[in-house]
C-alpha cells in the first residue's frame, strides 16, 4: 500500500510569465505521472494546485492555505523572486519548503527554499566570461523593474568592470510594459558591445522585436555583433517571440538542442524536458520523491543531511544538492538560439553552487587587468 | 577609482560567534557557512586568535566585559549583537562595545547577510572618522609650533603674512605638510639663531 503524499503547486496560469509557468507545472505533473507509475515507489503523490494568477498579493496567501488546508510541506512553484520572497515568511512560520525552479538572482539561502535552477556563478558570470573577449566589455543592462533586474545587473555592473568596460546605461521598465521605444533609441545612440536583457515576458518580447528591426537598418545591431545576452530566456518562450529571437545568447543548464550537441545523455527511465524549467521543475519533483520515498514525514529540518548523502538523477543529468546553500550544482550551457532551437556554443558540467559569489575571482574569470597606455 | 557596488567580498572571512551552545548559534553558523564564512564557536571567552578575525558575533544575554581581549568600545573588526532580552541593562552594556550590527534572537535565515554587510560598513564608516579626528586633534596640538614658526621666520624682517605664506611655500617645497614644516624651522631656530640657511 502506498502513502499519499501531498504536494502543493503554486504557479500563475494567467500573467505575463505564464509561458514559464505553463513549462514548471508540465515538469511538475510529468515527474508526479512518473513517480507515481513507478509500482516499486513506496509513495504516491498528490498535487494540491493553487494559481496566484500572476498577483503577487496572493501568493503568500495562497501558500498559507494549502498548508493549513491540506498540510502540505512541500511546494513546488514561484516564478519571479519578488513572489519567492513573498511566500518565505509563511514557509518559515509554517516549516514548509519551496522547491524553486526558475534562475534567480543569487545572495540568498534559506533553509527553507530548495533552489533547483541557476544562481549568478552559473549563469550570468559564464555567460559575460564568455561574451567579453568575443564582443567587447561596453554593455548596456535592461531589466524590469523588481528585483530580479535590478540585483543581476548590479553583479553585471560589476564584472563589466572587472574587464575593464563600461556600463553604457541601465534601464528599467514596469512589469508588462511594451513600449520600447526609448530603450531602441537609447541603444542607438549608446552602440554598446552588448545588451544584457533582463526583462521579463511580454517587455522581455516586445524588446527582441524591436531589436531585431533595429538590426535590420543598421548592421552594427546584427545579433552575431552587438549580441542580446540574457540568463533566463528558454525553449518555453520561443513560441512568444518567433524567429526575431535567432541570435540570442543564453545561459542555463540545459537546453533542449535536437542536434544532441552538448546534450545531457538520457536516462532510459528520465524524459528530455523541452525547457530548463521544465526540467529544472522535474528535477524538484524527483529529488523531493526520492527524500520522501526514504522519509515520508521529511520537513525543512531533515533536507541538509539526505543532500549531504546522495545524488539524484535528474534531467540535468547526476544532481548533487549543496546541504548548507540548498542550491543545485548544474551544468552551464551557453545556447545560442538557431532556427527554432538553441544550439550550444559552451558547456561546463558540474558547476558547484556558489549563491553569494563568496569565490568569485576576477582574475579567474576575466585574466589579469590589461595595462592601460597614460601619455 | 570608487564605484558605488562592489560584489561583497566574504568569502573566507573568518567569524566567531561567542555564545554559549545553543540553537541559535546553530542557526547562525549555518548561515554564515553558507554565504562562504569560515565560521569559530566559542564560549565564554574569544580565544587570542580572534584579534585575526574579520567579526565577532557576541551574546547580549549573557555577555560580560572580560570576554574581549580589548577595552570595551575598541573592537579591532566589526561586531554583531545577538540580542534575546531586550532588558535596557543589556542593550546599554551593547552599546558599550559599540556593536556595529545586530541581530535579534531567535536567529534564522534571515537578517545575516544584511548584519554583515551593515556591520562591515558601519565599522569601516566609525574607524575613518576616528583616523580624520585623530589627524585633525595631532594638528590642532601643532598650533602652538606654528605660531613659533611664523615668529622665527618673522624675526628675519617680514611681516606675519608674509612669515606665514613663507612657511607654506616652505612646506611645499618640502613636500611636508605646514604643521611638520613648522616642526623643523622651530628646531632650526633652537639650534641656532642662525636663520640664513632656511631661505
Amino acid at each position: 500500500m502506498k502513502r499519499s503524499i501531498q504536494i502543493g503547486v503554486l504557479y500563475s496560469r494567467s500573467g505575463t510569465y505564464s509561458l514559464i509557468s505553463d513549462a514548471c507545472r508540465q515538469g511538475v505533473f510529468r515527474a508526479v505521472a512518473d513517480v507515481n507509475a513507478n509500482a516499486a515507489s513506496p509513495i504516491e503523490l498528490v498535487p494540491v494546485e493553487r494559481d496566484p494568477q500572476g498577483n503577487i498579493d496572493r501568493y503568500a496567501p495562497l501558500c498559507e492555505e494549502m498548508i493549513r488546508e491540506h498540510g502540505v510541506r512541500h511546494v513546488i512553484g514561484c516564478i519571479t523572486s519578488w513572489s519567492r520572497k513573498e511566500v518565505i515568511p509563511v514557509l518559515e512560520k509554517s516549516g514548509a519548503t519551496l522547491w524553486y525552479a526558475c534562475p534567480y538572482e543569487g545572495f540568498e539561502a534559506n533553509e527553507h527554499v530548495v533552489y533547483m535552477h541557476a544562481c549568478p556563478n552559473q549563469h550570468l558570470v559564464p555567460l559575460l566570461a564568455y561574451v567579453i573577449p568575443r564582443f567587447g566589455a561596453n554593455g548596456l543592462l535592461l531589466g524590469s523593474n523588481y528585483i530580479w533586474g535590478w540585483e543581476t545587473n548590479r553583479v553585471a555592473r560589476d564584472l563589466i568592470a572587472d574587464a575593464g568596460g563600461s556600463v553604457l546605461a541601465e534601464r528599467y521598465l514596469p512589469i508588462g510594459e511594451t513600449d520600447v521605444s526609448r530603450l531602441i533609441a537609447e541603444i542607438k545612440a549608446t552602440r554598446p558591445d552588448f545588451i544584457l536583457n533582463n526583462l521579463i515576458g511580454t517587455s522581455s518580447y516586445a524588446f527582441i522585436a524591436a531589436y531585431a528591426e533595429l538590426g535590420r537598418h543598421d548592421p552594427h545591431f546584427r545579433l552575431d555583433r552587438c549580441p542580446l545576452l540574457s540568463c533566463n530566456l528558454t525553449e518555453c518562450e520561443l513560441p512568444a517571440i518567433g524567429n526575431t529571437a535567432k541570435g540570442n545568447l543564453c545561459a542555463g543548464p540545459y537546453f533542449a538542442s535536437p542536434t544532441g550537441n552538448g546534450r545531457t545523455p538520457a536516462k532510459a527511465d528520465l524524459p528530455q524536458p523541452a525547457s530548463s524549467f521544465e526540467a529544472a521543475a522535474y528535477a524538484s519533483v524527483r529529488v523531493l520523491a526520492k527524500v520522501l520515498a526514504g522519509n515520508a514525514d521529511a520537513t525543512f529540518a531533515d533536507l541538509p543531511s539526505v543532500f549531504a548523502k546522495a545524488t539524484f538523477q535528474t534531467p540535468f543529468g547526476d544532481t548533487v544538492i549543496d546541504p548548507q546553500t540548498q542550491h543545485a550544482t548544474l551544468p552551464v550551457v551557453i545556447g545560442q538560439i538557431g532556427n527554432d532551437c538553441f544550439e550550444t556554443v559552451s558547456r561546463t558540467d558540474s558547476v558547484a553552487p556558489d549563491p553569494y559569489l563568496s569565490r568569485y575571482d576576477r582574475a579567474e574569470i576575466f585574466g589579469r587587468p590589461r595595462l592601460k597606455v597614460v601619455s | 577609482m570608487t564605484r558605488a557596488s562592489r560584489i561583497p567580498n566574504l568569502g573566507g572571512a573568518k567569524a566567531y560567534i561567542l555564545h554559549r551552545p545553543h540553537t541559535t548559534v546553530n542557526a547562525l553558523a549555518r548561515q554564515l557557512g553558507a554565504i562562504g564564512l569560515d565560521v569559530r564557536e566559542c564560549w565564554p571567552e574569544l580565544p587570542p586568535d580572534a584579534l585575526a578575525a574579520d567579526f565577532v558575533f557576541f551574546d547580549v544575554d549573557l555577555g560580560f566585559d572580560e570576554q574581549f581581549p580589548w577595552k570595551p568600545g575598541e573592537a579591532p573588526m566589526p561586531l554583531v549583537a545577538l540580542i534575546g532580552s531586550e532588558a535596557p541593562g543589556r542593550i546599554e552594556w551593547a552599546l558599550s562595545q559599540k556593536a556595529d550590527a545586530q541581530l535579534l534572537k531567535p536567529i534564522g535565515t534571515a537578517g545575516v547577510y544584511s548584519a554583515l554587510l551593515i556591520a562591515r560598513q558601519s565599522f569601516d564608516a566609525r574607524r575613518r572618522l576616528a583616523d580624520q579626528i585623530a589627524a585633525l586633534e595631532t594638528r590642532l596640538a601643532e598650533r602652538q609650533t606654528i605660531v613659533r614658526a611664523v615668529a622665527a621666520l618673522a624675526a628675519q624682517g617680514v611681516d606675519d603674512g608674509r612669515a606665514y605664506a613663507q612657511l607654506r611655500s616652505l612646506a611645499m617645497s618640502w613636500q611636508v605638510s605646514v604643521e611638520q614644516a613648522a616642526r623643523r624651522i622651530v628646531a632650526m631656530s633652537e639650534e641656532g639663531d642662525d636663520h640664513s640657511n632656511i631661505a
